[in-house]
């Protein structure tokens, strides 16, 4: 008993002594529960730790589906992690909210740290003026996966050897879908994780759009309904419904299943490969009257206004995103930093994807365009659904459907 | 306790314990509730109350800006958003499916189950399963089951030779679809309800009508019918609250779509709530949910009086 | 051909058995389904509709617990589940019988008053509740998950349940009570609630199954994979990035569906029952 006693008074004496430097817990929100992710971000934290005693970083895995609504709902409901992962169309949001802060005098007095290595294109959405509100730290183009066996099955050169030869465009993608379609129990062409009807419309659509030259919203402007958009999304509704070539809303054609024999994904998705079965590889995206357009989908680094701990955690960012831990991120993440997307490292640092077509990866990077987005999204996207659920109907007049979506986005552009 | 062994009876009459029986009975009465009282005053009445005061306000939850409109928000869903009337008409198709069919149904069961005998047993068991069975789980298969060309339903309905509709993906046929699986889901209930009340009717009356020489349907129209009239009124307000209360199974099988072909009242309040997050508007169409909810009762009731007198 | 009496009957209870049957089968089928179909491969489901796997594929439940805590979103619905029926017992018994059995100035009014409640949708109050959550600094806790049905329309009705067995109870139960020299609680604890064990059951089997199959609430309140409850987690498979893992799905929903439905079938009687007194008290 008295032992006891004399051991926690010692305790006490302790915690007491080391009261200042101890127990500062950073709360980070992240969408993967993957626990290859998890350990390469908790050794990032390891590092961090080393130079910052007694700190400590937590990750919390909020479900991708979820995640911007989960995580207002911890920043409203009083609960808030200091930083986390952010969507690129929910960051327009956050900054208009004054939901997260400008990281801009910590990442610029931070020693060492350059941030005009970042690409440009890639910092836009991120940077307001001299405002740097996130710091993305994927930067993921979206490629076409295709499977080879079934491309030699129909007779078809692959999209790599085509996009070789400057023969991969969108009348050739077309072409090649439905020849696939025909001959395999398959479909030609899959949207991206089969969700191009529900929560991935803007990845549906966007890569023929703007591979037409056309745009989803500009200045307050909807181009939806412009001539290149219908155009483009025009052929998009005959592969669905007149070719039959792309899975239909509603049905499965699991690309990774061997249900299609081609899909749109980023590279990530590589990983779900090695047990696919099949012979397949990645390719850029068909070109199209504008040429080529690749198109990027991105991920940041936000410290949220709510944070109790703002300077610690921007700290955090700045060190995450330095020139050697976005290196080591580059496994799993598709760099921004300059420096890093042209070493040979990243070439090679992915062991699924051969070096050549690695090096399309990071061309498509430099070279791409990010989603849209808008301050607005939730209401641009819940007032959109509506008006594509009747756009992929396989009666819809494309024109006037078109108009119908715009005329319901028009309002919060 | 309350008298001193010492007063005597002119002290006790013009001065009675404080702590009569009826007193003490009261304060024990009103201490037995009183867990129940505080918890429901600040869990319930008080967010009822609150709503009232959200519904005048703009408020959006990720900035935390709240500026006091008046009825701003009530103008703007009964005038201004085409959505709202198109959501109250989903809510009211909702509830006109849902109610008959479920009530159709369930007295049909009931009927066919009310009396003992072999099988009767296992087939109730059956029918009230879904009840006990979470709507998330309920609704995940059903969604799976209703897939296009690849989902069961269709797979079976084409081994019949019937071109079955893309049920999830067309506003009416999806309406549908979330109407008759949840009636499945729910019918078990009113079935049991229903059993218990054929129970509870006396043989004898059904006896002697069959003496007179009524027919099975007659005696269903002339005896049965009207003794269950308590019974189905109560049914139907449960049900038709039910119905209006539906947001799982929407949630889940539909979201709402598609062409927002789904989006009932509490999807909707849900959706303005937690996914634009404006308090004020979702709050107003809270409010608006209430008085329409609490008037359908009132009516119902009222119709059972002007049946009773 | 004529037919005997008896003939005639067994020929009707065929008809009787075979529509029933009929009308069963969408009562019964998802279950068969969803059962079958979290032993297959996520491209088998949507393949030829089969009850019987091609493969059966038991790395599925294992699968289930490595995606999310799982084990741990399964205990939380069980110990969520039992909180909420334990309280509700005790407090809805403690109002029910001072409602039923204790003559009070208001106790009349306090009826109509709590009765209103059992028409207003969890969703009229949800926001406010939000609100008073935060404040409360409970948010992405289980607290509000077990407050809000205690307190919300469902105790309300366990109160009323418990008030109408309580009303019907002898006359002299209070008297014989007081005889033995109990006090109040001492009549309801040592008296009234072991007389009225069928009320309390049906309490408690209703309100564990409402608690356990509660969505909306855990939607709103719960942030953080390892605190949720089951209806949340079986909505949530999806990978990392957003796409659906439907045969994990529907091996979890097998998993979190099968115990209730056991239990349902060995006391299928008296959880009919319980529903039923619910039904027409409420």
């Amino acid at each position: 008993m008295t032992k006891l006693r004399t051991l926690s008074t010692a305790g006490a004496m302790i915690a007491l002594l080391s009261g200042p430097l101890a127990a500062q817990e950073l709360r980070f929100t992240v969408w993967t529960g993957n626990d290859a992710h998890l350990a390469m971000l908790n050794g990032i934290a390891d590092s961090f730790t080393a130079t910052h005693p007694g700190v400590t970083v937590k990750y919390e895995t909020i479900p991708a589906g979820d995640y911007v609504q989960k995580l207002t709902f911890q920043l409203a409901g009083g609960n808030p992690p200091d930083l986390g992962w952010m969507f690129e169309n929910s960051i327009p949001t956050f900054i208009a909210a004054g939901a997260v802060r400008d990281l801009a005098p910590t990442l610029t007095s931070t020693e060492g740290y350059d941030v005009a290595d970042f690409s440009e294109p890639a910092m836009g959405l991120w940077t307001q003026g001299d405002s740097i509100y996130g710091v993305p730290f994927s930067t993921s183009p979206f490629m076409i996966y295709f499977n080879k066996d079934m491309f030699d099955a129909a007779g078809l050169e692959d999209p790599l050897t085509l996009a070789a030869k400057g023969e991969w465009d969108m009348e050739k993608f077309r072409e090649v879908a439905k020849a696939l379609s025909e001959a395999n129990d398959a479909y030609g062409f899959e949207f991206k994780d089969g969700q191009g009807y529900d929560s991935r419309i803007m990845h549906a659509i966007m890569p023929p759009i703007r591979a037409y030259g056309g745009f989803a919203w500009q200045d307050g402007e909807c181009g939806f309904n412009k001539p290149e958009a219908v155009a483009a999304l025009t052929m998009l509704h005959e592969m669905v419904f007149a070719d039959g070539s792309i899975v239909p809303p509603g049905e499965q054609g699991d690309y990774f299943s061997g249900g299609s024999a081609m899909t749109i994904n980023q590279i990530s998705r590589a990983s779900k490969m090695p047990e696919a079965g099949f012979n397949w590889g990645i390719a850029p995206l068909p070109t199209g009257p504008a040429g080529a357009a690749p198109i990027i989908g991105q991920a940041g680094l936000a410290v949220f206004s709510e944070s109790k701990n703002p300077e610690l955690a921007a700290e955090f960012i700045a060190h995450m995103t330095n020139a050697e831990n976005v290196a080591v991120m580059a496994q799993f993440f598709p760099p921004a930093r300059k420096s890093v997307l042209d070493s040979e490292a990243f070439i090679n640092a992915n062991a699924l994807i051969p070096a050549e077509q690695m090096a399309n990866v990071s061309a498509a990077i430099e070279e791409g365009r990010v989603l849209p987005s808008h301050e607005r999204s939730p209401q641009i996207d819940a007032a959109m659904k509506p008006r594509f659920d009747a756009f992929w109907r396989a009666d819809a007049d494309v024109a006037a459907s078109l108009d119908a979506v715009c005329e319901a986005i028009k309002g919060e552009l | 306790m309350g008298t001193l062994p010492d007063s005597d009876t002119t002290a006790r009459a013009s001065r009675a314990p404080w702590l009569t029986l009826r007193r003490r009975e009261a304060i024990e009465g009103w201490l037995f509730v009183s867990p129940t009282l505080i918890g429901f005053l600040i869990f319930f009445l008080g967010p009822l109350i609150a709503v009232v005061f959200y519904s005048l306000s703009e408020w959006n939850l990720l900035s935390q800006k709240t500026t006091y409109v008046g009825l701003a928000n009530y103008a703007d869903a009964l005038t201004e958003n085409p959505d709202f009337w198109h959501v109250i008409r989903n809510s009211v198709f909702f509830a006109a499916g849902l109610v008959p069919m479920n009530m159709a149904l369930a007295l049909a069961l009931a009927i066919s189950l009310s009396r003992p005998g072999k099988g009767v047993v296992f087939f109730r068991t059956v029918f009230f399963a879904p009840v006990i069975t979470s709507a998330v789980a309920w609704a995940i298969v059903w969604k799976f089951l209703l897939q296009g060309e690849a989902g069961a339903v269709n797979q079976m309905l084409a081994q019949v030779g019937i071109d079955g509709p893309n049920w999830l993906r067309e506003p009416n046929w999806a309406m549908v679809a979330v109407i008759v699986t949840r009636v499945i889901k729910m019918v078990g209930l009113n079935m049991i309800l229903y059993i218990a009340a054929l129970q509870a009717i006396p043989r004898d009356y059904e006896q002697a009508a069959r003496l007179e020489g009524a027919s099975g349907w007659q005696i269903f129209r002339m005896v049965t019918w009207p003794l269950l009239a308590p019974t189905t009124l109560i049914i139907m307000v449960i049900t038709t609250i039910g119905s209006f209360k539906v947001f799982d199974h929407i949630y889940l099988m539909t979201g709402g779509g598609p062409e927002n072909g789904t989006l009932v009242l509490a999807y909707y309040i849900y959706e303005q709530a937690f996914e634009f997050f404006n308090i004020g508007y979702a709050s107003a169409l809270a409010m608006i949910m209430f008085v329409i909810v609490l008037s359908l009762t009132i009516v119902q009731l009222l119709l059972r009086q002007k049946g009773s007198a | 051909m004529e037919l005997t009496r008896t003939q005639s009957r067994i020929l009707m209870r065929i008809c009787w058995a075979l529509s029933l049957g009929v009308v069963a089968v969408p009562f019964v089928f998802p279950f068969l389904w969803m059962v079958s179909s979290g032993f297959k491969s996520a491209t088998e489901i949507f393949g030829q509709p089969s009850l019987i796997p091609r493969v059966w594929r038991w790395g599925n439940f294992v699968e289930v617990f490595e995606y999310q805590p799982f084990a741990r979103q399964y205990f939380n619905s069980i110990y969520i589940a039992s909180s909420v029926t334990v309280i509700t017992l005790i407090l809805s018994s403690l109002a029910g019988y001072a409602l039923a059995r204790i003559r009070f100035a208001g106790a009349g009014l306090l009826m109509l008053f709590l009765v209103s409640a059992l028409m207003v949708p969890e969703e009229v109050t949800i926001v406010p509740n939000f609100f008073l959550m935060k404040w409360l600094g409970v948010m992405d806790t289980h607290v509000p998950l077990i407050l809000l049905p205690v307190f919300g329309p469902h105790g309300v009705m366990a109160t009323f349940l418990m008030r109408q067995y309580f009303v019907a109870l002898p006359k002299e139960l209070e008297e014989a009570g007081k005889l033995d020299g109990l006090s109040r609680v001492g009549i309801w604890w040592k008296i009234a609630l072991p007389m009225s064990r069928p009320a309390l059951a049906a309490v408690a089997i209703i309100t564990f199954l409402f608690s356990w199959n509660l969505f909306l609430e855990p939607l709103v309140f719960l942030s953080s994979l390892e605190n949720f409850t089951l209806p949340l987690a079986l909505s949530n498979f999806t990978d990392p990035y957003g796409a659906p893992l439907w045969h994990l799905q529907l091996a979890a929903t097998s998993l979190a569906v099968l115990p209730i439905l056991i239990v349902y079938l060995i006391a299928q009687r008296q959880i009919i029952e319980s529903f039923a007194m619910s039904g027409v008290k409420g």
